[in-house]
């Protein structure tokens, strides 16, 4: 008797709980236009969810996209990314020319920008900033993206020249290296009659030259590491180079050789190793961001807390409690103050999705950042007028370990490439595009990507019978390839539960086309990318990939050198491809060649693309001026909250300009 | 007694250095990087990483080094991950939230506990008694990443009574989801650890003596029996509480409360060596205080503590 009680007791809690929660769940999944509640907040306040805690306030510290958005309300560069597109509009620079080859770039500042302290902005504080971003000592994380710049690398390098003391001249690279490129017109000497730089309408005059000018227009110098010990062992391996040094003085590379220069206040000049035509592109991300000078050298690491920071965006800190919330007010100091509709954004730092999702839900949140909604709400969610739904600029793939066999056979890569049928695994997936190439489909307009192996699982076992694993059918018409070395293959993720799903739908892929069963493990995140950026794991590797800037290069220039992709795989005749491709001016021409190059790299097969990715986030209609973009980046000042609500929008807002 | 708090005092130093090393060995192994990141830094980029922060010394010189600022000035240094925050102010800040939260769900983990216990024991294998017992059981197998959810479905999600997540500072509505998320277990376990201990009391001769005395029920549980069967719970508060004071992990990043228990395990994937050896550091403390604070009401409770 007492023990029905008891049981009969416990039961009905159980079942109470479970009907509640089944009950409020259909409740909330039916019929519903948006998700959750679509109360507008009472003041211009814009709360909004962007990941990860910010590691620092610093744009030139940190590479993460939580802190991308948050440096955007707060500083400003030359340029910014438009809210659609993405392409550079002018922020700090009003306009822009670039040199004959797009070797130099001249910026023209506007004379009304100020600090939100009320200091003026001015040329010297991009080249101080530019300065400070790829030192040594600074020891950004981002400083690659600045490399273009001339003498930025062995800057950031700690590298020196060489110089000889009897008249002062400097060995040149051109000297050494046979492989190098033409100098482009940035190292050859100014000509005043000819000119670089055709006259525009807009600017009559060129801008004035100057003696740094004159001295960065001659081909490059050469540079040998800073340390003796890496410099010692370099020179013994190179009988004439160490000829050509002896008796030289070394001279430290300084941040006064950088390709940076304040020709007058407001023009700025900054000139490239390479021709480079998407530099302007690349110049809205956070590392060219420009830091205040006298904060900087006043506090030290310590300038970006609250109480000592000095910004430049058109939103400055008003709070920062790490782990709870960042708030930003408007700034009345900023040029364009009088077009910023918020007086707040509040950035929540958070990092569970249902957390994140149950927030905006109940209308605390007004949008969250990309990639929240969780794979099992998503037939929910995706019926809503709230969800973004748009192409993003990342990929999906598989890394192949190219350097261990049997995987460093090319005819095995291709195989396990062709028996994924991407089709079924994009319709599986529900909101990502089946891909064959390396590039995202869809964002590169004008762009003739290339394509890669269809699906074919005839021709893909008949590749590994050449491969030397001959792949038998069974009676019951399963396949087995006994000869297959299946101990040297596995496949590594790190733990998150749609990683893992991914990983399991691949291996049913080859189990089932191949006859091969290859090993998941799956690792923590730190210690996944330290097997996969050491190349320490056999076989296969879930990859992401997402765009630094708008352009195929930032795809293919993954395998540049052997080291950046975590395959092991590079070629000179690729990196040939590239090399030219960026020297063209002509951008069809241009776009032509990178598709070369990528076609190139489709046919060695060192990833096995999978799809381009869609963003996958929610915002409530009430909030306008945030789009759907393809980095998921949003210039604030153009955010804002309508009451009308005739004026909300209505799924997801159009990217078309 | 002093005698006895000074040398719990002494042993707490070794251990505080024992758990200390072994942390850092354990980052040592772990691999990566704090800054390790989807694409592969270029070498050189990696290298002023590591100068920087001083990663390129010979492991002895920093182990030294770290060790001296923390037993020497008690400064266990600047955060890797979070530039230029120190880890000290770090805890300082991040502390009185899981504090709050955490006593705050002891104390009412005690009130709710003790009560069900007590009534329980009173009313023993009455339908008072399975019915508290049932509840108890259910809050003990009902771990806390389930409970927080279905507290969010219904009274956030379902209800909007609550908000479902976030700090909201002290007091705010904010702490009442993930007080009652957290207690849940706690209460359930002191019920039972009370009824047991209430039980085994109540049997005793000095409460037959007390009640043959012709004290009044009220004063006989209250005066008599509550406290010989509250041992077992006081004995559970002390590593209870240490844990609760700490932050707790699941809690913390359901409710998405910036406690101590969050930065601990984002400090951890983060590979941020000064950070996780501060908290781990902090935590070894407070429980070894904890427990020696145990010992102390212990002997207070128990006259025959004090005699041993």
């Amino acid at each position: 008797m007492v023990h029905i009680n008891l049981k009969q007791f416990t039961a009905l809690v159980l079942l109470a709980a479970m009907a509640y929660s089944t009950l409020s769940c259909a409740v909330a999944s039916s019929s519903e236009l948006y998700f959750g509640k679509t109360t507008p907040p009472a003041r211009n306040i814009f709360r909004y969810v962007t990941g990860e805690e910010p590691e620092s306030l610093d744009p030139a510290i940190s590479n993460g996209q939580p802190e991308a958005r948050i440096y955007m309300a707060l500083f400003e560069g030359l340029v910014e990314y438009d809210p659609k597109t993405l392409a550079p509009i002018p922020e700090l620079a009003t306009h822009w020319r670039p040199n004959d080859d797009s070797s130099e770039f001249t910026f023209y500042l506007r004379r009304d920008a100020r600090w939100s302290n009320g200091d003026p902005i001015d040329a010297n504080d991009f080249v101080y900033s530019f300065r400070r971003a790829f030192a040594k000592e600074t020891a950004s994380r981002n400083a690659y993206m600045g490399y273009y710049l001339k003498y930025a690398q062995p800057f950031n390098e700690g590298k020196v020249f060489v110089r000889d003391p009897r008249n002062g001249n400097f060995l040149l690279a051109k000297d050494f290296d046979d492989s190098l490129p033409p100098e482009p017109l940035s190292g050859t000497p100014v000509d005043p009659a000819k000119g670089e730089y055709q006259p525009t309408p807009q600017d009559a005059q060129a801008p004035a030259d100057s003696a740094f000018h004159q001295s960065l227009h001659t081909p490059l110098r050469l540079t040998l590491p800073g340390d003796e010990k890496s410099r010692t062992k370099l020179l013994n391996a190179d009988p004439k180079l160490k000829d050509a040094v002896a008796g030289k003085e070394f001279v430290p590379v300084k941040a006064e050789d950088l390709g940076i220069e304040a020709v007058d206040n407001y023009t700025l000049r900054i000139s490239l190793t390479l021709p480079a035509p998407f530099f302007v592109g690349m110049l809205a991300h956070q590392v060219f961001r420009i830091v205040p000078r006298k904060a900087v050298e006043n506090y030290g690491e310590q300038w970006t807390q609250p109480g000592n920071i000095v910004t430049c965006g058109p939103f400055k800190l008003k709070t920062w409690q790490p782990y709870d919330k960042l708030v930003v007010e408007r700034d009345p100091m900023y040029w364009d103050a009088a077009s910023v509709k918020l007086d707040e954004i509040h950035f929540y730092p958070m990092s569970d999705n249902p957390t994140i999702m149950n927030l905006y839900k109940v209308g605390d949140v007004d949008a969250v950042l990309n990639h929240t909604v969780p794979n099992a709400w998503l037939h929910i969610v995706r019926t809503k007028q709230d969800y973004m739904d748009a192409v993003e600029a990342s990929i999906d793939y598989l890394l192949i370990n190219t350097t261990k066999p049997p995987m460093n056979d090319v005819k095995v890569r291709r195989a396990f490439n062709m028996s994924i049928d991407k089709n079924a695994w994009a319709a599986w997936r529900k909101i990502v595009k089946p891909l064959t190439a390396f590039t995202p489909t869809g964002i590169f307009a004008g762009y003739p990507q290339p394509t890669g192996d269809a699906f074919n699982p005839d021709e893909a076992r008949k590749l590994l019978g050449e491969a030397g694993y001959p792949v038998t059918k069974n009676s019951d018409g399963s396949y087995s390839c006994p000869k297959f070395p299946v101990d040297q293959v596995e496949y590594i993720y790190n733990t998150q539960e749609s990683n893992k799903a991914m990983a399991e739908w691949m291996q049913a892929q080859w189990k089932q086309n191949l006859g091969i069963t290859v090993t998941l493990r799956n690792m923590d995140w730190k210690t996944f990318l330290n097997a996969k950026n050491k190349l320490d794991f056999k076989g296969f590797a879930r990859g992401a990939w997402g765009a630094d800037y708008m352009d195929p290069f930032t795809f293919l220039s993954l395998f540049y050198t052997v080291n950046d992709s975590g395959s092991g795989w590079s070629d000179p005749e690729f990196v040939k491809l590239l090399d030219e491709a960026n020297r063209t001016l002509d951008s069809k021409k241009r776009y032509d060649l990178l598709a070369q190059a990528e076609a190139f790299m489709l046919k060695a097969q060192p990833v096995i693309p999978l799809d381009t990715a869609s963003v996958n986030w929610v915002k409530k209609p009430y909030v306008k001026g945030m789009y759907p973009n393809a980095a998921s980046l949003f210039a604030w000042k153009y955010v804002y909250i309508e009451r009308d609500q005739a004026k909300w929008d209505f799924g997801t807002p159009s990217l078309a300009e | 007694m002093l005698r006895f708090i000074i040398r719990r005092l002494l042993i707490t130093i070794p251990t505080i250095i024992v758990v200390i090393t072994l942390t850092w060995a354990l980052i040592r192994l772990a691999p990566g990087n704090f800054y390790s990141g989807e694409k592969r830094l270029p070498p050189a980029i990696e290298k002023n990483i590591r100068e920087k922060y001083g990663l390129d010394k010979p492991w002895y010189e920093q182990y030294a080094k770290t060790m001296a600022n923390i037993l020497l000035r008690f400064d266990f240094g600047t955060s890797l991950r979070f530039e230029g925050q120190s880890v000290n102010t770090i805890i300082r800040r991040s502390l009185p939230v899981s504090a709050a939260v955490g006593i705050l769900a002891y104390l009412l983990a005690l009130l709710v506990g003790v009560t069900i216990g007590s009534i329980a024991a009173l009313k023993q294998n009455s339908r008072w008694d399975y019915a508290s017992m049932a509840l108890a059981m259910l809050g003990i197998s009902v771990p806390n990443f389930v409970l927080g959810p279905i507290l969010v479905l219904v009274f956030s999600l379902s209800l909007y009574w609550l908000p479902p997540s976030r700090w909201g500072g002290f007091p705010s509505k904010n702490l009442i989801l993930p007080v009652l998320t957290l207690s849940a277990i706690y209460m359930a376990y002191i019920a039972r650890l009370t009824r047991a201990g209430m039980l085994e009391v109540l049997r005793s001769d000095y409460i037959r003596t007390a009640r043959a005395k012709g004290l009044s029920e009220k004063d006989v549980v209250i005066r008599h029996a509550l406290r010989g069967g509250l041992m077992p719970v006081v004995s559970y508060t002390g590593p209870a509480l240490a844990f609760l004071l700490t932050g707790t992990v699941v809690v913390e990043r359901i409710f998405a409360l910036p406690g101590l228990g969050n930065y601990f395990i984002q400090a951890s994937l983060n590979r941020d060596e000064p950070l996780i050896i501060g908290i781990v550091a902090f935590i070894s403390i407070t429980l070894l205080f904890m427990n020696m604070l145990v010992d102390i009401a212990y002997a207070y409770l128990d006259p025959r503590v004090r005699y041993h």
